[in-house]
């Protein structure tokens, strides 16, 4: 919990959440269907811990008038390290409390673009796609406009597109479409940072055409206080391949909702999720991997590390339709403790509705490999360094997609927060 | 002059003892070569001087002038001067060479350089150095990549866990010429395990040590190798007499 000076100017102007929501509605061109997307937020409500899928949420600390929905963007410098990864990419597109403010360098066949309406990549109401989830809600009401990011059929980018997202606000409600076309090809990095004492609810789409390919790279770094409730899906055509890497470092709630749709022939996604935490931080993963057509394959890695007393949950489903014959699709999930005191949970989940498929799933909850340790120790590394290199190790494994000058920025990065932590070893 | 001692090593593996009294003595640049048939005891000759967990030692004494290697651990065994390249070089992924490196104390300035001579030397190929330790090498690359180590580590006492087996003849030529290299370099005393006789085309040692059953039962001068060459293991076996 952040303990914030309550001063004059405040007590003037404190409005509850819900004012701001209802103010910031009524300013947009489509109030009427972000009303509608709010009244269902208001009447389902924020979720439990008694709704299983939310029971490690610290929700009892959560509240929303702490919060408000921002009118306009609030600018100011990126960080060093934003602007570092910035400098790397082939172009930049700037989004500040979820308000589109740059979008970056032109590159041929791509296009950024905001769509005003809340409406799915897939041109859905968000208020079916979303029905149950209030977070994602909360996003259709108080998005400011949708990025969209269109690589052109048959278009292959030079170089990742890099989107930073900073969070000065006490709310943001960034949405974003990755959209490629057929045959197209592209790396894409989201990085999240600031959001201190905020709220942070991302919902990103991803739709990858016929024989398109997304590489995708999705850093968390956001501050230890912040409540990050993510939500992604990809939307997978034939022969379409999302290779997805969320890294999970920052936030005091870390929630990324990971979906894929694999919707047609062929389609492949492979997922690799990965998280570090500290302090009294929980770390929640949900996967779902939805294969619907034949020869869809889908590969699943989680990987993360709990220390002081903080806590990870993993939850994978994989569900394969009648039908989807000569499937195959892999989930495993490894949770290293690092004191008497964290706690992980691993519960991979299978429903499976056709009999020609291979699938298998793996989990476990232990300490790092002792012969690895072993050897680097026998190299002349210290047991606390050997360990931190192990656990640094599962987020550079995260970044193989990226060019190396870009995964070796971020690996620097990792390693910062990691050396701030005094518990491993 | 630095002196390496082993003496009265007994070490137990999955609570069957498998060095049983080993005593070798050997200094700063010289090279040594410990040869035995499969099962005598030389692999685990290794991993028990390195701290390996699965090796339980029970008695016995390893000093580096003096210094009790056996009570210490294998990061400080390491730091003591002993160094091990091992047999099978464990993959490490997420871990890169070069962050090994730095940690376990080689100074960080013009470490990517020194690192890109020594992969020249061993000829391994330099883009193998930005991957995660040893994953998806070759056995023979990471052969080679354990020679990198070695040479920008510096140990005193280098022991080599069958370093030449998975290396075709060019291969086991740049290692065994880097680690002669070593001992006019830095005075590094090499210490290489093998079975096969190969090595010692390549690698000239000034003393042989025949381990059969556990034990050293014969030390000699290169023409040690020729009576191995001529007749095999087989006079060595342990309770057979020289």
């Amino acid at each position: 919990m952040v303990d914030r000076p309550i001063t004059l100017l405040t007590l003037l102007t404190m409005t509850t959440f819900a004012e701001s929501a209802t103010s910031f509605i009524s300013s947009r061109p489509d109030s009427e269907e972000r009303g509608r997307a709010w009244s269902n937020f208001e009447s389902i409500g924020l979720p439990t811990t008694t709704d299983e899928v939310w029971r490690y949420a610290p929700l009892a600390e959560l509240d929303l008038d702490r919060f408000a929905v921002p009118a306009t963007p609030t600018l100011a410098p990126a960080s060093d390290f934003a602007i570092a990864l910035g400098a790397l990419a082939a172009s930049v597109v700037r989004v500040v409390d979820g308000f589109l403010v740059d979008i970056g360098d032109p590159i041929d066949g791509v296009t950024v673009d905001l769509n005003p309406t809340s409406l799915t990549i897939a041109g859905d109401d968000p208020v079916e796609r979303y029905a149950s989830d209030a977070f994602a809600l909360a996003n259709a009401a108080l998005c400011p406009a949708t990025v969209v990011v269109t690589v052109a059929a048959n278009t292959v980018v030079d170089g990742p597109i890099v989107i930073i997202h900073s969070a000065n606000a006490t709310a943001s409600f960034p949405r974003t479409h990755l959209v490629l076309e057929r045959g197209a090809n592209a790396t894409v990095v989201e990085y999240y940072e600031g959001g201190a004492g905020a709220i942070v609810v991302p919902v990103s789409e991803y739709r990858v055409a016929d024989n398109a390919s997304l590489r995708l790279v999705t850093y968390q770094r956001l501050d230890a206080t912040t409540w990050h409730v993510a939500r992604t899906t990809g939307l997978l055509e034939r022969d379409g391949r999302l290779s997805q890497a969320v890294l999970g470092m920052g936030a005091h709630y870390d929630r990324s909702r990971n979906d894929a749709d694999l919707r047609a022939t062929g389609a492949q996604n492979e997922l690799r999720t990965t998280f570090f935490g500290s302090g009294s931080q929980v770390h929640d993963f949900r996967t779902h991997q939805f294969h619907r057509a034949p020869r869809s394959r889908s590969t699943l890695l989680s990987k993360g590390a709990v220390a002081d007393t903080a806590r990870s949950v993993y939850t994978g489903l994989i569900e394969i339709e009648k039908g989807a014959k000569r499937t195959d699709a892999r989930q495993t999930n490894h949770n290293l403790l690092l004191s008497p005191n964290a706690h992980a949970d691993s519960v991979p989940n299978l429903d499976i509705r056709e009999n020609d498929v291979v699938c298998a799933h793996a989990s476990s909850v232990g300490p790092l490999n002792a012969l690895q340790r072993w050897y680097l120790e026998s190299r002349g590394v210290t047991r606390s360094d050997a360990e931190r290199l192990m656990i640094q190790g599962f987020f550079l494994e995260m970044l193989d997609a990226l060019p190396p000058a870009l995964a070796r920025l971020v690996e620097g990065d990792v390693a910062l927060a990691l050396q701030s932590v005094p518990v491993i070893a | 002059m630095t002196t390496l001692t082993i003496s009265g090593l007994r070490v137990a593996v999955g609570g069957k003892e498998v060095l049983r009294g080993f005593d070798l003595t050997m200094h700063s640049g010289e090279v040594h070569v410990i040869m035995g048939p499969n099962g005598s005891g030389k692999s685990t000759l290794a991993h028990a001087l390195s701290g390996h967990p699965a090796y339980e030692v029970l008695d016995g004494s390893v000093t580096i002038d003096g210094v009790e290697l056996l009570s210490l651990s294998a990061t400080d065994r390491e730091r003591a001067g002993l160094f091990l390249a091992m047999q099978q070089p464990m993959e490490v992924p997420g871990v890169r060479l070069i962050d090994v490196l730095e940690a376990a104390g080689a100074e960080r300035a013009g470490l990517h350089e020194r690192m890109a001579w020594e992969v020249r030397r061993v000829d391994l190929r330099p883009e193998l150095l930005e991957r995660f330790v040893n994953v998806d090498l070759s056995g023979g690359e990471r052969k080679r990549a354990e020679m990198v180590q070695f040479g920008i580590l510096r140990p005193r006492f280098a022991v080599l866990d069958e370093i030449d087996s998975g290396l075709d003849v060019d291969a086991l030529g740049a290692v065994a010429r880097r680690l002669a290299a070593s001992t006019d370099e830095w005075g590094c005393g090499v210490l290489a395990i093998t079975h096969f006789r190969r090595l010692l085309h390549e690698l000239t040692p000034s003393v042989i040590h025949v381990v059969s059953g556990g034990r050293v039962v014969a030390t000699g001068g290169p023409e040690l190798a020729e009576v191995l060459e001529r007749d095999g293991y087989e006079p060595f076996r342990e309770s057979a007499p020289l």
